[in-house]
């Protein structure tokens, strides 16, 4: 029995079954793809973190340990590469460079086996000469002005100063963690690395340093380089906890004779907290589309409820209890499910391959989830209107509700407006303190997220929806439209308007799902465009440009500017001068630009400098030669006021030594490109040649109109006559800063997104329009047995769906914009620095209207032919 | 000889339905004349409301001729020249009953305070002043049907059409649509045929044509 | 036994603030075999009291008893078990699911009634419906429609026969069969009340009762 019913719904109430499994299918789908792809991004920033950390432990023994017992032991633990390395402190170098004898500050001398750099490739690169026997770290070599062969005197501690010679000059390029103080209570400053690093072999350390620290125990020590064997979490969190707990088993295992410097872990550390702000983030993109796509089929849904309450009448009437009732509809909904699921796993697989980045696997929780809430869903929007229909069957039999709509409840308290005033309150109060979405204290494995801080935002969507509602049947009570309507249907303008009134119910929800839909899009390809720009400043910001070559003062990349600016695709080549200077006792990096052309080649943003804008900093340089931006840092040192004389030492390129050059404090700077995080100096390039008589630049930053990849090979090739320098390329930098959000890619949610809200705008918009077809179709057919023409049936249907997409459009880009200001400024915890302003993304915007409007004139066209089809077999039917 | 509204020749009018032919009007010949009273006398299915929309230009047949000598072309009969009253719901349920009974007016070209002032009068004239502000579901189904006619007289037309106009009132409001729908046409030249299955109905209209299965059987009435 | 039998029956509806009184003590019994019309003017009442008599509605006063058992003041899954047994019911309109077919139409009838369905297509080529036993409702006339309801309200072979106006909306000959076949209803020991407008109908019944403003006058 209940078989011949569900076969008759299945084949002569398509929409009504289908309709509601599409509605199931769509959020099923986005739900599904919304998780791959979070589990994908999660999974990729573990892996790229661990790809990049250079040591994952670096082992401190303690004086009395013995070396092959702690080795051992760590052994255990798994580990694929297990190197010893030397450290030991020593009072300075010194060489000699003709007649003149330069010595350093205190400096560190390092002993390595002739296997670590294979073991850890990260941490050593070489750049002059050979790879093995006594290496010189390049800063070192400047100050000594020493090159391959040269004789180096390490001045030890307690002991007679050696000598010996140089076989190559090395870069090393996690300095800081290699020479970290491992073992160091947290929240303790973090040291600055040495200025100067000699590396031995081991056998020639241990001949140097052993009796060191036969002398001065507390200037030699011992590490163990660890590369774990262990295979990881995907999800970092996991990952954090598994590596933690290995580490921590040595520890207890070693008893004191050694500390674990857990670089793996504090990298993972740091990511976990960004795959859970990446998490949130991308939900709270995502999820205002499923809840319109589960609106949508609700009112798909809710679309047959005039057809359900007759259905359940005659059942009743023909003596069908309750349960028998809700039987049948269970058995609907069941059918809905099935197929709203199943075609929402194979629209996702689907999509997965359109859309989402490659490795997204829809095999995780969230694709369960997505099934269990579309399944939910399918059980609502069936049995809800079903369940209404019996309560107002057993209430009163034939008696009609007569009259005209009354004002709903939450217009007459006004929650609409409560909801914007809470959504300002947290807004202004959130800026203010700026927002925290994601705790996750340090080396604590656990993490939470500030759920409050999505209040304000998720005030503002509903709010403004419902003031949306509110604004515009007021407007449709008013007749505001008539005039509007004047030129779309003459003098039928009044009598529309008067159908507009009547149906305002319809068109302000059908408004407001196009408004929702308009929302989601908006928001999504503004916060990705900002997303996207800020994630290229970032990268800028560390690379310096498209595509940088760095040189050193002895081989700078300005000998090769014109070289660099021949090759095809470059838009302009800037010098950058990068040397170091002394403030005081401190050395720091010192850059020296051309403040008229260096935005020719890289993006300077305000936020870089404290009190003024980009603009005015570089106007600022070139007003004054001996003008000089500092850090804070530096201006706290030393009581800087603006326009007090600043002496750095710099070196002289004709006699090597460093010499005082007096410079005038003009402003503070932040960040700047290539630039290191902590200190650093910013001066005219021109002054700073004239006072060194060295007129190179290190640096070479490049813009690039073409291929990125092709201009960087051709960089390479050039940078060939320069010894030692280096040449990167933007891309290059966004994978190795893959730890933090900035670097994941979103390209596939937003295109996952904006498919998603195009579709969902479709269906807005023809709901409304299918909604209203039975009525419309009787209204045709007496319009048509009236007299009306063509033009006059269309200005009906022209008009409700004007209104629905037109004021539904408007509602949309304001809510659009709001939520993506509110987006945006989650992100302040994600860049450094925030984004300045909100990007429009005007091609996609268009992109949107434009199919808003096929949508539009699709949906027209289909109802215009629905409604007008057989006027005389409706009529004869009647 | 009075010209004639509409000249039906050996009209025929077949639908495809389910898969099968049916055929809804066989053969018919009739004419309407200014100022005529014709009943359209049949049993539900017969073929009335066919018959009916080829005089009202609504459709047209599968064979033989229908033409409007004295109206003009099929196109040009609404709204104006031939007003059509249906059986039930025939009011736009957005629409007031006076804004229901412009609307033929408006969408003839009139602009919408004069149709308003002449649908009020149509309206007084039927005694459903009082009923003007009310929408479609606030009325009683003898008012909505009276508001039809009303609407159909609004426009002065040469012909009014009505498919079973009291198929869903009571014997007493019936009697009352028919009332007034007489009275307003007693010293008009519109002619008036109207569909119905109620002897009753057609008693009370000067010529009876009986249809029966599609086949329509005239008996031409005191004007031929 | 009383085939159908109402007693004192009372209904109120409120509508903002405002009592309407559908009902004011209404009693009326009747015998199998008998063929009740009941007469009266729109708004009299005649909805309300169908709906009480077939338990749709639940009286605010007296009860109903059919086939001998109390329809009234019982949870409803026993009132729902009655009706379909007991029970007939051909509304004005709308009769018929329309996502059925005409004959899947009386065999679900039959089915909800607790009979074989296997007489569904007899039912229909009875009423002249033998060749649109496949067709939807949608595709037939206002008589075929009226005569598909008749089917479905009489194949569960019901005690008692409620009809709300059968023959508003038909021809004559459709007006002459569904006639006939309450009469041969009643003949078999069925009892029909129905709600009627046509004097041929009120004629033809062995009993014609009048209702105004919610009570009964006995004509």
């Amino acid at each position: 029995m209940s078989l011949v019913w569900f076969s008759g719904l299945l084949s002569r109430r398509p929409l009504r079954i289908w309709g509601a499994a599409l509605g199931v299918a769509l959020t099923v789908a986005f739900l599904a793809c919304l998780g791959a792809f979070i589990t994908s991004s999660t999974a990729t920033m573990t892996a790229r973190a661990v790809q990049n950390v250079p040591v994952d432990w670096q082992i401190l023994l303690s004086p009395s340990a013995d070396i092959n017992t702690v080795a051992q032991a760590t052994q255990m633990a798994g580990t694929r590469a297990l190197e010893p390395v030397g450290y030991a402190d020593v009072a300075g170098f010194s060489a000699s460079t003709g007649t003149t004898v330069q010595t350093t500050g205190a400096g560190k001398v390092l002993g390595i086996s002739n296997t670590y750099r294979t073991a850890f490739p990260k941490e050593i690169r070489p750049l002059i000469g050979s790879t093995a026997g006594v290496l010189l770290a390049q800063q070192t070599a400047a100050n000594l002005h020493a090159a391959v062969g040269d004789t180096i005197t390490i001045n030890r501690l307690g002991l007679p100063p050696v000598q010996v010679q140089v076989a190559g000059i090395v870069d090393l390029p996690e300095a800081d963690s290699l020479f970290q103080a491992v073992g160091a209570p947290k929240g303790l400053a973090p040291q600055a690395p040495p200025d100067n690093v000699l590396l031995l072999p081991q056998a020639q350390w241990h001949q140097l340093f052993d009796p060191q620290r036969v002398v001065r125990p507390d200037s030699v020590r011992q590490q163990l380089h660890v590369r774990l064997s262990a295979k990881l979490a995907n999800n970092p969190r996991v990952a954090f906890s598994q590596v933690h707990q290995l580490a921590n088993n040595l520890e207890v295992k070693l008893a004191g004779s050694a500390v674990v410097g857990d670089n793996l872990a504090a990298r993972l550390d740091g990511v976990r907290a960004d795959a859970l702000y990446a998490q949130t983030l991308f939900l709270f993109l995502g999820v205002p589309g499923a809840i319109l796509a589960a609106l949508l089929t609700l009112s798909v849904a809710a679309a047959s409820g005039t057809e359900r309450r007759r259905e359940i009448a005659l059942l009743r009437v023909r003596g069908a209890s309750t349960r028998r009732v809700l039987r049948l509809a269970s058995l609907e909904a069941a059918a809905v499910s099935i197929a709203g699921v199943i075609l929402g796993l194979g629209l996702a697989w689907l999509a997965q391959y359109l859309a989402l980045p490659v490795g997204s696997s829809l095999g995780s929780v969230w694709t369960l989830l997505a099934v269990g809430l579309g399944i939910l869903l399918a059980l609502s929007a069936v049995l809800l209107p079903t369940l209404a229909a019996l309560r107002t069957q057993t209430v009163s039999v034939a008696r009609q509700r007569v009259g005209r709509s009354g004002v709903p409840l939450w217009q007459r308290l006004w929650v609409d407006v409560a909801l914007l005033a809470v959504s300002a309150a947290l807004f202004w109060r959130s800026a203010a303190s700026g927002y925290q979405l994601v705790l996750a204290p340090e080396g604590v494995a656990k993490s939470s997220v500030q759920y409050e801080a999505f209040i304000a935002p998720l005030a503002l969507w509903v709010g403004t929806s419902l003031l949306a509602v509110r604004l515009l049947e007021w407007a449709l009570r008013r007749r505001a439209f008539t005039p509007a309507l004047r030129p779309l249907a003459g003098n039928l303008a009044p009598t529309v308007a008067a159908t507009l009134e009547r149906q305002r119910g319809l068109l302000s929800r059908g408004a407001v799902l196009a408004a929702l839909a308009v929302a989601f899009a908006v928001s999504t390809s503004i916060f990705n465009a900002t997303y996207q720009g800020q994630s290229r400043v970032d990268a800028l910001l560390t690379n310096g440009a498209d595509v940088a070559v760095s040189g050193t003062t002895a081989s700078p990349a300005s000998s090769q500017l014109e070289a660099l600016r021949a090759i095809p695709g470059v838009a302009a080549v800037e010098p950058l001068q990068h040397r170091f200077a002394y403030v005081g006792n401190d050395l720091q990096d010192i850059f020296g630009i051309d403040p008229a052309h260096l935005t020719q080649a890289t993006k300077l943003v305000n936020a870089y400098f404290i009190g003024v804008t980009a603009q005015q900093a570089l106007l600022l340089l070139r007003s004054r030669p001996d003008g000089l931006f500092v850090s804070q840092e530096t201006v706290n040192d030393y009581q800087l006021k603006l326009g007090d004389p600043v002496r750095l030492r710099l070196v002289d390129a004709r006699d090597h030594q460093y010499h005082v050059v007096s410079f005038a404090f003009v402003g503070i700077v932040r960040e700047f490109p290539t630039a290191p995080k902590d200190s650093f100096l910013l001066a005219n390039a021109d002054y700073i040649a004239q006072q060194t008589h060295q007129s190179t630049a290190e640096v070479a930053l490049i813009r690039v109109s073409g291929d990125r990849q092709q201009v960087a090979a051709k960089a390479r090739a050039l940078a060939q006559n320069l010894p030692g320098a280096r040449v990167t390329e933007l891309s290059q930098v966004q994978q190795r800063i893959a730890s933090s959000l900035t670097a994941v890619n979103v390209a596939g949610l937003s295109r996952l997104e904006l498919g998603f809200a195009v579709l969902l705008l479709a269906g807005a918009t023809g709901l409304v329009l299918l909604l209203g077809l039975t009525e419309r179709r009787r209204n045709f057919t007496v319009l048509s047995a009236l007299g009306a023409n063509s033009s006059q049936l269309g200005a009906f249907i022209w008009s409700e769906s004007l209104v629905v997409v037109g004021a539904g459009s408007l509602a949309g880009l304001l809510i659009g914009l709001g939520v993506a200001q509110f987006l945006v400024k989650l992100l302040d915890g994600v860049f450094d620095p925030a984004p300045e302003k909100l990007a429009l993304p005007w091609i996609y915007l268009g992109t949107l209207l434009v199919a808003a409007f096929m949508a539009t004139l699709i949906a027209v066209g289909m109802a215009r032919a629905a409604s007008t089809k057989r006027v005389t077999e409706v009529l004869r039917s009647a | 000889m009075p010209e004639v509204l509409v000249d039906i020749r050996d009209a025929r009018r077949v639908y495809e339905l389910d898969g099968r032919e049916v055929v809804a009007l066989e053969q018919a010949t009739c004419r309407v004349r200014p100022g005529e009273r014709i009943a359209l006398l049949g049993p539900s299915g017969g073929g009335k409301s066919t018959l009916l929309h080829l005089m009202g230009g609504l459709d047209t047949p599968s064979a033989g001729s229908v033409t409007f000598p004295a109206l003009g072309q099929a196109s040009e009969l609404r709204p104006g020249k031939v007003a059509f009253v249906f059986q039930a719901q025939s009011l736009l349920a957005p629409l007031t009953a006076l804004e229901n009974t412009a609307l033929p007016l408006i969408l003839g070209g009139m602009p919408e305070r004069e149709a308003q002032l002449r649908a009020m009068g149509a309206l007084e004239r039927l005694g459903l002043a009082s009923v003007a502000a009310q929408l479609p579901e606030e009325l009683s189904g003898g008012q909505a049907q009276r508001v039809a006619v009303a609407r159909a007289l609004a426009g002065s037309p040469k012909l009014i059409l009505a498919d079973e106009p009291t198929g869903q009132l009571d014997s007493d409001s019936a009697k009352h649509l028919m009332d007034t729908l007489l009275k307003a046409l007693e010293d008009r030249d519109t002619a008036l045929v109207i569909a119905t299955h109620d002897r009753s109905v057609a008693d009370r209209l000067d010529t009876v044509w009986r249809m029966r299965r599609g086949v329509l059987k005239t008996i031409e009435g005191a004007l031929a | 036994m009383k085939a159908l039998e109402a007693v004192d029956l009372y209904r109120f509806y409120h509508i903002a603030d405002e009592e309407t009184r559908a009902l004011r003590g209404v009693s009326l019994s009747l015998e199998p075999g008998e063929l009740v019309a009941v007469m009266g003017a729109s708004g009299s009442g005649k909805s309300t009291l169908l709906a009480c008599l077939a338990g749709l509605d639940e009286p605010d006063g007296g009860y109903v008893n059919v086939a001998g058992q109390r329809l009234t003041r019982r949870p409803e899954d026993e009132r729902d078990e009655l009706r379909a047994k007991f029970v007939g019911t051909m509304l004005q309109s709308d009769n018929l699911f329309e996502h059925l077919s005409v004959l899947e139409n009386v065999q679900f009838a039959a089915i909800l009634a607790g009979r074989d369905q296997s007489q569904a297509a007899d039912w229909l080529k009875r009423v002249g419906l033998g060749e649109r036993l496949h067709s939807r409702p949608s595709q037939l006339s206002g008589g075929e429609l009226a005569r598909a309801g008749l089917a479905t309200a009489l194949v569960g072979r019901p005690a008692v026969l409620l009809a709300d106006e059968p023959t508003a909306e038909v021809d004559a000959s459709t007006e002459i069969l569904v006639l006939g076949e309450l009469e041969a209803f009643c003949a078999q020991g069925g009892a029909a009340l129905i709600s009627t407008h046509s004097p041929e109908l009120a004629r033809r019944a062995g009993r014609v009762l009048r209702i105004q403003d919610g009570r009964l006058a006995d004509a």
